[in-house]
C-alpha cells in the first residue's frame, strides 16, 4: 500500500523567492516533513540552494520544526534568516 | 571660527577673511535687530553672554558644521551689549566649493546657535519697559497655540493625555540606515520627548536614495550628527541625543537603561543579538525589523511574553546568520525599509501610548512586490537558555516574596520610605561602573557592608534581576534588619534610573 500524495501550499520568502522565481506555489507531495519537503521542491527548483539547516518553517501560521509531519492542505512558508536594515 | 564681540559687526571685512580661491560660494547669514516681536515695538536689544560657555559652545558648533558638511569653512561672530535696531547680532559665513555645502552649513549653524547658545537678549520697548528674553526657538509643544501635534491630538486614542505620554517618552533607535531614518522622523514628528541615536558610520551618496533624512550636503559626515540636527529642525520641543559608535556588548546595557521602547533599525544579526539580550534583561520592549530586497520582517519582543530571539534561532552563531542573511551593500528597494521603518514607529508609538499592537509572539511578514502581508506565531521554547532562564529568575524572586509580604517594594513606592531612604545597586563582577547611574553601588559579596547600611535607615536593594537583591534583603531582614527591601523586578525600572542619578 503506497502513501497517497497530498496538496500543499508553499510560499517562500526572501533570498528563497529569488532562488525558486516564484513567491508561491501548491504543489503534490508525498513528503511527510517539512524537511522532506524542502529537498523535493530543491530538486524540482535546482536553483533552490539554501542550505535547510539555516531556514525556518512556519506550518499554518506558526513556526514550526522542519521535523514536523504535514497534512493535506497545509500552508507552508520558508523563511531564511533576514537582517537587513 | 567662533567669536563674541562687544564692538559692531563689519560684514566686509568677515567677508575678506573668507576669500580663498577654491571657493566658488560664499554663503552668509546676518541676524539683525528688528523693531517688533510677537506684536510688540521693540526700540534696542541688549545682548548677554555666558562669556566662557558661549565662546566653547559656539567653536563646538562651528567645528560639528564643518564636520557635517565636508569641505566647508565657517566664520561665525555674535554680539553683546546693546543694539539699536538694523544692527547686526550675528553673521555667519560659510566658504565652500559649492553652493549646496553652503547653504546647508549655513542653516545648521543659525539652528544650532538658537538651541543651543548660552546667551540671553533683554527687550527695550518704547514705552521704557523692558524684558529679557531666550534666544532660543520658542518652545513647540510648551507655548501657547502651538497646533503641532492638534491633528493626532484629536485621535480618541491619543488626545492630551496621551500626548503627554509620549511627551515623557525616552526612545533608542539603533541603526540610522533605511529602517532607522523613517523611524527616526515618525517619533520625532509624533512629540516623544528624548530620541537617542546610535551609529557608527558616516552618510555615504548611495544611502540618500532611502535614508531620508540626510542630503548631498551630508555626504562624510556622521550620521547621527546630520540625524540630530535634522531631526531637532523638524521637532524642536523634543531632546535629541546621538552617540556616535556601533552598538557594542560593553554600552548596549548602558544605552538601554531607561528607555520605555528600543528600536533595532541595524543591518545584521551579531548587533541584533546583543541589543535583544540588552533590552530582555532590563526589561525594554524592541521593536525589531529586518528587510532583504522587496520583502521585511516586524517582530516586537517583550520580556515575560515567551518567544525571543533565541527561541527563534536556538544555537544558531550570529556570525552564521549574518553570513547567510546579511544585507551590507545587497540591493534593496527603498520604499520597503521605508515601510518597515515607518511600522517600527507605529508599534513604538502604541507601545508608549498603550495602545493594541502587534499579537505577542508575532512575526510580521511584510511583502512589498505582490503586496501581502503574514502573521506567525514565533515558537516559545521551555528550555530557552535566555528568556526562559529569566522567567526562572523572576519566578524565585516571586517565591521568596511569597514567604515575606513586606520584602518587596516597587520603584514608584520608593520615594514614600522617606527622603533617608537609599537604592543601593548591588554590582557584579564584570559590571560597567562607569555607567550613568552606578553612582551608589555595593559589591554583591560585600556583606559587612550591606550590614552597615542597613543599621543606617531605610534601604533599597536592587540588582540585574532581581533576585539575587532579592535574596540578600531576605536575609537581612531575617537578622532583624526590618528596613532593608528589594526593588521589585531588577535593574532598571525606568523609575530607578532617577533614584540613582
Amino acid at each position: 500500500m503506497s502513501l497517497p500524495s497530498r496538496k500543499l501550499q508553499v510560499r517562500f520568502f526572501a533570498v528563497l523567492r529569488e532562488q525558486a522565481g516564484c513567491s508561491s506555489v501548491t504543489v503534490e507531495s508525498f513528503a511527510l516533513t517539512a524537511a522532506a519537503l524542502y529537498a523535493e521542491l530543491q530538486s524540482r527548483f535546482p536553483a533552490l540552494t539554501f542550505p535547510a539547516a539555516l531556514l525556518r518553517v512556519s506550518l499554518n501560521e506558526r513556526y514550526a520544526d522542519m521535523t514536523a509531519p504535514l497534512s493535506a492542505g497545509d500552508r507552508i512558508v520558508f523563511i531564511p534568516p533576514v537582517a537587513g536594515g | 571660527m567662533f567669536e563674541l564681540t562687544s564692538s559692531p559687526i563689519d560684514p566686509a571685512a568677515l567677508r575678506t577673511r573668507l576669500a580663498a580661491p577654491e571657493a566658488g560660494a560664499l554663503t552668509v547669514f546676518e541676524g539683525r535687530v528688528r523693531n517688533h516681536h510677537q506684536g510688540r515695538p521693540v526700540a534696542r536689544l541688549e545682548y548677554e553672554a555666558f562669556d566662557e560657555m558661549a565662546r566653547l559652545e559656539g567653536e563646538a558648533i562651528v567645528a560639528e558644521s564643518e564636520n557635517i558638511h565636508a569641505g566647508a569653512t565657517v566664520l561665525c561672530v555674535h554680539r553683546t551689549g546693546t543694539l539699536q535696531i538694523g544692527e547686526i547680532a550675528v553673521w555667519i559665513g560659510v566658504a565652500s566649493a559649492h553652493r549646496q555645502t553652503g547653504f546647508a552649513a549655513c542653516r545648521h549653524v543659525i539652528e544650532e546657535l538658537k538651541l543651543r547658545l548660552p546667551i540671553w537678549k533683554k527687550e527695550h520697548h518704547p514705552d521704557g519697559a523692558s524684558e529679557w528674553v531666550n534666544c532660543t526657538v520658542e518652545a513647540g509643544s510648551n507655548a501657547a497655540g502651538d497646533d503641532t501635534h492638534a491633528r493626532q491630538v484629536a485621535l480618541p486614542e491619543i488626545g492630551p493625555g496621551g500626548q503627554a505620554r509620549l511627551a515623557a517618552a525616552r526612545v533608542l533607535i539603533v541603526g540610522l540606515g533605511g529602517l532607522g531614518c523613517p523611524a527616526a522622523l515618525y517619533l520625532a514628528g509624533s512629540g516623544i520627548g528624548h530620541l537617542t541615536l546610535v551609529d557608527g558610520g558616516k552618510v555615504e551618496r548611495s544611502n540618500l536614495a532611502r535614508q531620508i533624512l540626510f542630503t548631498t550636503a551630508e555626504i562624510g559626515g556622521p550620521k547621527v550628527v546630520a540625524a540630530a540636527a535634522r531631526l531637532r529642525l523638524h521637532h524642536p520641543a523634543g531632546r535629541i541625543s546621538a552617540h556616535a559608535g556601533d552598538l557594542t556588548a560593553g554600552n548596549a546595557r548602558t544605552l538601554v537603561a531607561g528607555q520605555d521602547v528600543v528600536l533595532d533599525c541595524s543591518d545584521n544579526f551579531a548587533t541584533r543579538f546583543v541589543l535583544h539580550d540588552a533590552c530582555l534583561a532590563l526589561g525594554v520592549p524592541l521593536v525589531q525589523a529586518a528587510v532583504h530586497r522587496f520583502e521585511g520582517t516586524l517582530d516586537v519582543f517583550q520580556r515575560g511574553a515567551g518567544g525571543c530571539l533565541h527561541c527563534l534561532w536556538p544555537g544558531r552563531p550570529a556570525a552564521e546568520l549574518d553570513f547567510a542573511g546579511n544585507c551590507d551593500g545587497a540591493p534593496v528597494f527603498g520604499p520597503a525599509v521605508g515601510v518597515l521603518g515607518v511600522m517600527q514607529a507605529a508599534e513604538a508609538i502604541k507601545l508608549v501610548l498603550g495602545l493594541e499592537g502587534l499579537a505577542p509572539r508575532q512575526t510580521r511578514l511584510v511583502n512589498l512586490l505582490d503586496g501581502t502581508q503574514l502573521a506567525i506565531e514565533r515558537p516559545v521554547r521551555a528550555d530557552c537558555p535566555v528568556c526562559a532562564r529569566l522567567d526562572q529568575l523572576k519566578a524565585a524572586t516571586e517565591q521568596l516574596a511569597a514567604s515575606d509580604a513586606a520584602l518587596l517594594i516597587d520603584a514608584a513606592d520608593v520615594s514614600a520610605l522617606g527622603l533617608s531612604a537609599r537604592v543601593i545597586f548591588l554590582t557584579e563582577p564584570g559590571d560597567d561602573l562607569s555607567a550613568p547611574g552606578m553612582a551608589r553601588t555595593v559589591p554583591a559579596h560585600d556583606l559587612a557592608r550591606l550590614r552597615e547600611l542597613a543599621a543606617d535607615g531605610p534601604l533599597v536593594l536592587a540588582c540585574r534581576h532581581g533576585l539575587r537583591s532579592a535574596a540578600l534583603a531576605r536575609m537581612l531582614r531575617a537578622e532583624g534588619m526590618g528596613a532593608v527591601r528589594a526593588l521589585a523586578g531588577g535593574n532598571p525600572p525606568a523609575g530607578l534610573q532617577s533614584f540613582l542619578r
